[in-house]
């Protein structure tokens, strides 16, 4: 179904939409990802890559990372891979946890709000 | 890293070098940790292939990496990027503001080429102006649209007003030199005759700005269009003072300048 709408977004309208949806959320999703653990950005972007509609270019992933490190929200730590070259691992800092808790709880309340409002449209 | 087949390898540092190409100068960004990341990204999708890694199966990836044109969002490009950015893809208004803007630097900048550049300048800015249709949507636009108008404007103003001025001393210079002598009005000395002649120039600015007046009047929109989006405020209440301010100028000039005539140093033959 969610596969459905998204596919058939060639509105530029909605296609616009969807674009500035995007922004925000790839950010808290992204900082969600790596909640609780360390992961490697291509882990993150396979992570991410389940949410249909969220990521449209993989590479997008990776300046955000890199804007989220020198924001000092993530830091990234260099370990062994038994694959192959040693790999880098990104994981929250404390100012990346605490801003994190807000912008969930912000989503959160959007979504509620959101939640209600279709509700009250369907009742 | 993966073996790549030389076709592969070739088209590899073409998207490494656009990487490098968008993300340069995003200050927000560190360009050189997003290749490296870039790099292990596709080391990681590829791993396992047993021979060199042909020029499809890289598509492939790169296809899902996406164009690094669309990685970093607009706002946080650095100025001159944005506006290489507008001008290539940006909306039709935005394409001509940059366009007049980037006219009017060269314009300064290659000097013998002033005038030509700072005329099709402000064409482009007029253009921009009309294709924004109101402007009060110029927003920002205006900074980048408003200078050549401004230089264009003030020297067409300029010239509107005070060319009696110039016409009428080139006309006094032309009598003096040629036809002073010759006349039936003598002066008595170069004094005289520049204080009498300077009062008719004077007298004849004031005429002309009466006539204008008088013209806005009946056809103001005519200077709101030339004036665009500068002269919205003019009203007929400014064409009328344009016009007493003439009548206020002639008549004092005119007069001094026939009792200077009069009862001072001119002689009739």
């Amino acid at each position: 179904m969610q596969r459905y709408i998204l596919a058939d977004m060639n509105n530029s309208f909605l296609d616009n939409w969807a674009t500035q949806l995007r922004k925000g959320m790839l950010e808290l999703c992204i900082l969600n990802a790596i909640r609780g653990t360390s992961l490697y950005g291509y882990d993150i972007v396979r992570k991410l890559r389940s949410i249909d509609g969220l990521v449209i270019g993989e590479g997008t992933i990776y300046p955000i990372l890199s804007r989220l490190k020198r924001e000092g929200f993530v830091q990234t730590s260099i370990a062994e891979s038994k694959e192959g070259p040693p790999r880098k691992y990104y994981e929250l800092t404390a100012k990346g946890q605490a801003t994190l808790s807000k912008m969930n709880d912000y989503w959160q309340a959007i979504k509620t709000g959101t939640d209600v409002l279709k509700g009250e449209q369907t009742s | 890293m993966i073996k790549l087949s030389d076709s592969a390898r070739e088209y590899l540092d073409r998207y490494l070098q656009q990487i490098r190409t968008y993300l340069r100068g995003c200050k927000t960004v560190d360009a050189d940790e997003v290749e490296r990341n870039i790099i292990e990204h596709i080391d990681s999708e590829l791993e396992g292939a047993t021979a060199a890694v042909s020029l499809e199966q890289l598509d492939a990836v790169l296809k899902r990496l996406g164009s690094p044109r669309q990685w970093i969002p607009e706002e946080e490009l650095p100025w001159w990027r944005k506006m290489i950015f507008r001008l290539r893809t940006g909306p039709e208004d935005w394409r001509l503001a940059y366009i007049s803007f980037g006219l009017l630097i060269a314009g300064f900048v290659i000097l013998p080429s002033f005038i030509v550049l700072i005329a099709a300048s402000f064409i482009v800015a007029r253009a921009a102006l009309s294709e924004a249709g109101d402007p009060s949507e110029l927003k920002a636009q205006k900074w980048l649209i408003y200078p050549s108008l401004i230089i264009v404007y003030s020297f067409v103003l300029f010239w509107l007003l005070a060319w009696p001025a110039f016409v009428f001393t080139a006309a006094a210079y032309e009598w003096e030199h040629n036809f002073r002598s010759s006349t039936y009005l003598q002066f008595a000395d170069d004094l005289c005759y520049w204080t009498v002649a300077t009062s008719f120039i004077i007298a004849g600015l004031g005429f002309w700005w009466m006539i204008l007046g008088g013209l806005l009047l009946r056809w103001r929109s005519f200077l709101q269009v030339l004036f665009k989006p500068f002269a919205a405020w003019f009203s007929r209440k400014w064409a009328l003072i344009l016009l007493l301010i003439g009548l206020g100028i002639m008549i004092p000039s005119l007069g001094l300048g026939i009792c200077y005539g009069i009862y001072g140093q001119i002689t009739v033959l």
